[in-house]
């Protein structure tokens, strides 16, 4: 009785925290799930669940300059589905959708681990960057808000940092 | 004159035609394009272990524009605002030796044209690390269109190209900055003028 009392309780905080989540990061969502959609349909596979309170927790842990963490792990998807170099990524723009320009792109023959990491303008002064990552078995979508410091960081090291992105170091994206 | 003897003289005619129409209508930039084909590296790509490319094409370059801010980073901005894009492709090897200097004339023979110059080749015996930097210039002498840096590591090659016109003097505020390696001393070393070839040794 106590554990189901302890259990509505965390339930209930969790829902008033999500209330105060800002009205930007809910229109996100939408476009955030319509990508899940695109890629469900792609994968013919539906995303791990509980995706959006585990972006939820850590939104808590993200680096300064980095907010609004959304993320989609996809696992099992049929190798047909991952085609070698340019055709999958030709399959990813069309994908992403719009508006994001692919600014590093990092292929690690070792796990065959791509990731291609996209950028764009949010508002006046913030980015969205959406990174993909996918290898033979899994693929993983990170979409997360910038501030300018973080966006100069990325900027000023683009290479370390997107050797430090995708499957092994996807958590280290954004700092 | 025979018709035959007509068509003999019509031809080299029509060629010449032909080719002063393609003279008239192609870009005055052909043959000058700084933009490097570092596709021509794909093969590389297949050796080594990990492979990073950077794109900063005009689009990205305007937003990096968007939050240098800081007084630090006006004369960076001075440089960025100018450009068209900045290509940075980086293969990591997991040992020496494993790609040969065969590998990197892919990029190198592209260098090889006249309104390409190289102004610095610099060598570390100690490291095994070799820096090149080429410039492209208009034929006035004066405006640089673009750079390319070759930057080889024993397990590592990075390949630099910048895109856009260029104040060597003041590129080192973009060193260590979008994938471009500190250069250090090696430009300031390097004569301004791109006619001047300069080898040297670390």
């Amino acid at each position: 009785m106590r554990n189901r009392s302890k259990l509505l309780a965390c339930a209930i905080l969790l829902f008033v925290l999500l209330q105060f989540l800002p009205a930007t990061a809910v229109a996100g969502d939408q476009e955030f799930h319509s990508l899940v959609d695109r890629v469900s349909a792609y994968y013919q596979k539906r995303p791990m669940r509980f995706m959006g309170l585990l972006g939820f927790v850590a939104n808590r842990f993200t680096p300064p300059g980095v907010g609004h963490l959304q993320m989609a792990i996809f696992e099992g998807i049929p190798s047909f589905r991952t085609p070698p170099g340019e055709e999958l990524e030709s399959s990813l723009e069309g994908l992403v959708g719009p508006g994001y320009q692919p600014f590093v792109r990092v292929h690690d023959n070792r796990s065959g681990d791509l990731s291609v990491i996209y950028v764009r303008e949010s508002g006046e002064k913030s980015f969205e960057m959406l990174i993909v990552s996918i290898d033979s078995t899994d693929a993983v979508l990170m979409k997360m808000q910038l501030n300018p410091d973080a966006m100069r960081d990325w900027m000023d090291e683009p290479v370390e940092k997107g050797k430090g992105s995708g499957h092994r170091g996807g958590s280290s994206a954004g700092k | 004159m025979n018709a035959t003897q007509g068509r003999i003289y019509i031809k080299p005619a029509l060629i010449l035609f032909g080719a002063m129409l393609l003279g008239a209508f192609s870009p005055p930039a052909f043959g000058q394009n700084p933009k490097l084909d570092i596709k021509n590296l794909e093969p590389l790509a297949k050796k080594a272990s990990e492979v990073v490319d950077v794109n900063l094409d005009g689009a990205l370059l305007k937003l990096a524009s968007k939050f240098m801010t800081s007084e630090d980073d006006q004369e960076g901005l001075g440089i960025i605002k100018n450009l068209k894009g900045i290509y940075v492709k980086n293969f990591e090897f997991d040992k020496p030796g494993e790609y040969s200097q065969a590998d990197v004339e892919a990029i190198r023979g592209q260098l090889q044209t006249p309104s390409w110059s190289r102004i610095v080749s610099a060598q570390s015996k100690h490291e095994g690390e070799t820096t090149e930097i080429y410039l492209m210039t208009a034929s006035d002498g004066g405006t640089v269109l673009g750079m390319a840096i070759i930057n080889a590591e024993p397990k590592e090659l990075t390949v630099v190209n910048i895109v856009g016109p260029i104040d060597i003097d003041k590129l080192s505020a973009l060193e260590g900055k979008m994938g471009i390696p500190r250069l250090g001393e090696k430009v300031k070393e390097s004569s301004k003028k791109p006619e001047d070839h300069h080898e040297k040794q670390k």
